[in-house]
């Protein structure tokens, strides 16, 4: 992990239209180049709409963002060539196969040719879907999708990946390979944000991470700087817990 | 430009892979135009004059104007004329009955001696008129009654339209008036030889000086009387033309709720450059759905008995009032689309306000049947315009200068479509245009 910070976020805030209590409260916060950092919290505390605008997808109500240098208002265009996303939904097309989704969001990223078939073929080996690689996404388990899923958002090489819970609802082998190659690909350059709810995950993976509840963090930092401030937590998930509460959330 | 055809691409995969999809887009219209243009066939063709409507017809008078109103049904091109029912003459009765089951749409009854008492009331008529010049007694003549009117009756089954009631009884008094004036003259002509006998009557009988000629003005030299076909392909192809915007609408709103609009939105590449490509996948789909219905027309609709469609000269004028028809519904479906929340919503809106443009356009019902202001309202419908463009080139034969006003507002349609879409996208994310 580098000192120098890849995304600066000050002062930032995301009030929906037609919702009184806000999203986001006055975020600031830097992420640095080739970190891997969580993005953690319960149910609606903010993580999704935090992701989203820094991909882009919306802009703040307030607040300013800047990803590598490039602010997200007036360089949103040259941001989304370097960043990657995969969202929490199976963002694909259910009745082409992963060769034809994978070619096609592979495009939009100006690969073609031999370039991006040979970037297909390796990604697809190394996630185990070459032999499936023609056939259609319906016809998938719900892991292989995931598995497809990430391979889009990082087809290009991006500088900044975002995966918003990129792991929920798979099986154990599908969970490690993806994490593994997370791993990998963050120890090649890429700077990773990452949300989840498998605290141990984070853990695990992430060089710090933010707690975030009903629009704010409330916690930041290493692991296990999080577990050394709190000693009579023996794991993240139990000072999760104590930060955010025990109420069901929404 | 790559990135627009590797999107046109990926639209083309998703729509080949959607069966349900193709069989709706291009075998339902089809299937549409032959049963509509089966359905219509027998009221179009009693106006192009190629089947008859069957008249009960009872003639007790046996004279000249019941000879004459037989004659001249059976003469007409519209008319089969029925005197008899199961082997049976006809009677009043049976008439009665017949057109009260609905078995027949019309009965005509001529009563026993109305010749001869139009015929003396005309020799009356004369008598008195030449009383006057001293010729008959004016006391005598003047003192004798005319002879009450005799009544014709005309049975009509209750659907049967007003406007035709009234054009069949106008007929019925026209052959009467004609009888009436040939005997006014034949009469006078009479009782002027015998006052005057050197008086030598004309030789010709009473003839009419005014005819009627039908014309059907074109922009072509020769008139042609347009078919079923030419009404009914025209406007079917622009129904399922714009009817385009639910499976167009689908696949947005499909886009978004599965949740690729979210990677879509964070891709590199203009989203308006995206829904572009879109866009010429289903202007491509429409293209081949008005020439699947053309072909219908010409080639499926004779196999069912029905007339064919008749394509005329004006190909390079029909091909491109076809790519402005089909890039006005895109660019409805479009604004449509982005403004729908939710696939339910663009469905519905989209069909319901495509079935009240067709009904006011007059792809329902004829634009002459509607009052003024639904005929004012009809011209802003941009299904009226696409129509009127079709019908401009199918039945009055006009080129590409004679639809230049329907290219015109169509293309205004697309273009304000898109300014819309554009300006509500800006509106709603600011990042994303």
């Amino acid at each position: 992990m580098s000192d120098q910070p890849i995304i600066k976020i000050r002062d930032l805030s995301k009030t929906y239209k037609g919702n009184d209590e806000p999203a986001i409260k006055s975020i600031s916060l830097d992420i640095f180049c080739n970190e891997i950092f969580g993005l953690l919290g319960p149910n609606g505390a903010g993580k999704t709409t935090a992701i989203s605008i820094l991909c882009g997808l919306f802009p703040p109500t307030q607040g300013k963002v800047t990803i590598d240098g490039w602010d997200i208002h007036s360089d949103l265009d040259k941001i989304k060539h370097i960043i990657g996303v995969v969202p929490q939904d199976l963002a694909l097309y259910p009745t082409l196969s992963a060769l034809e989704n994978l070619t096609f969001f592979g495009n939009m990223y100006g690969l073609r040719g031999t370039l991006l078939r040979d970037r297909i073929h390796d990604c697809l080996k190394v996630f185990g879907l070459e032999k499936v690689a023609k056939n259609q996404i319906t016809t998938y388990s719900g892991g292989m999708k995931r598995r497809v899923n990430l391979i889009a958002g990082l087809l290009h090489k991006p500088k900044v990946l975002f995966l918003d819970e990129p792991t929920v609802g798979i099986d154990v082998q599908s969970r490690i390979v993806i994490l593994d190659y997370l791993n990998e690909i963050n120890k090649l350059g890429t700077t990773i944000i990452y949300t989840s709810h498998y605290m141990e995950e984070a853990e695990n993976l992430c060089s710090r991470v933010a707690i975030v509840d009903r629009g704010n963090i409330i916690s930041l930092g290493n692991p296990k700087d999080l577990l050394g401030d709190h000693t009579e937590f023996k794991n993240l998930e139990n000072i999760f817990l104590h930060l955010t509460g025990k109420d069901l959330r929404d | 430009m790559f990135k627009f055809f590797a999107g046109f691409r990926k639209e083309l995969l998703l729509l080949l892979r959607d069966k349900a999809g193709l069989i709706i887009l291009f075998i339902m219209p089809m299937v549409l135009i032959i049963i509509m243009s089966l359905l219509q066939e027998v009221g179009y063709s009693s106006i192009t004059r190629e089947s008859r409507m069957k008249v009960l017809f009872l003639d007790n008078d046996k004279d000249s104007l019941g000879l004459r109103i037989g004659k001249g049904l059976r003469n007409s091109n519209f008319f089969e004329v029925i005197d008899s029912l199961n082997g049976n003459r006809v009677t009043e009765k049976s008439i009665r009955e017949a057109v009260k089951q609905g078995d027949y749409l019309i009965g005509i009854v001529i009563p026993k001696g109305i010749t001869k008492s139009i015929r003396a009331n005309v020799s009356l008529m004369v008598a008195q008129t030449l009383s006057g010049f001293g010729m008959f007694n004016p006391l005598l003549i003047n003192n004798i009654p005319m002879k009450n009117a005799d009544t014709v009756t005309v049975f009509f089954d209750p659907t049967i339209k007003k406007s035709f009631q009234t054009a069949i009884l106008s007929n019925i008094k026209e052959f009467n008036y004609k009888i009436e004036t040939e005997m006014v003259f034949q009469t006078f002509n009479q009782e002027m030889s015998r006052i005057f006998p050197n008086y030598l009557p004309p030789e010709h009988n009473f003839k009419e000086s005014v005819y009627f000629k039908e014309v059907f003005p074109t922009f072509k030299k020769t008139e042609e009387i347009p078919n079923t076909a030419q009404h009914n392909v025209p406007s079917w192809a622009v129904f399922a033309m714009f009817f385009i915007i639910i499976p167009f609408t689908n696949s947005m709103m499909t886009e978004r709720q599965e949740g690729s609009l979210f990677r879509i939105q964070s891709l590199p590449v203009s989203f308006m450059k995206l829904l572009f490509s879109k866009v010429s996948v289903y202007l491509v789909v429409c293209i081949l759905q008005t020439i699947l219905m053309i072909l219908t027309g010409i080639y499926l609709l004779p196999l069912f008995n029905a007339v064919p469609l008749v394509l005329g000269n004006h190909l390079f004028a029909l091909s491109v009032v076809t790519i402005v028809i089909s890039l006005a519904a895109l660019g409805y479906g479009l604004l449509v689309g982005t403004i729908a929340t939710t696939n339910q919503q663009a469905a519905a809106f989209g069909a319901v306000s495509i079935i009240i443009m067709a009904a006011l356009g007059g792809l329902f019902v004829p634009m002459y049947l509607m009052s003024d202001k639904m005929q004012l309202v009809a011209g802003f419908s941009p299904l009226n315009w696409a129509l009127t463009g079709y019908y401009t080139i199918f039945i009055r034969s006009g080129g590409l200068m004679e639809i230049l006003p329907q290219i015109f507002k169509l293309s205004l349609f697309f273009i304000v479509s898109v300014v819309i879409t554009f300006a509500f996208r800006t509106i709603k994310n600011p990042l994303n245009k």
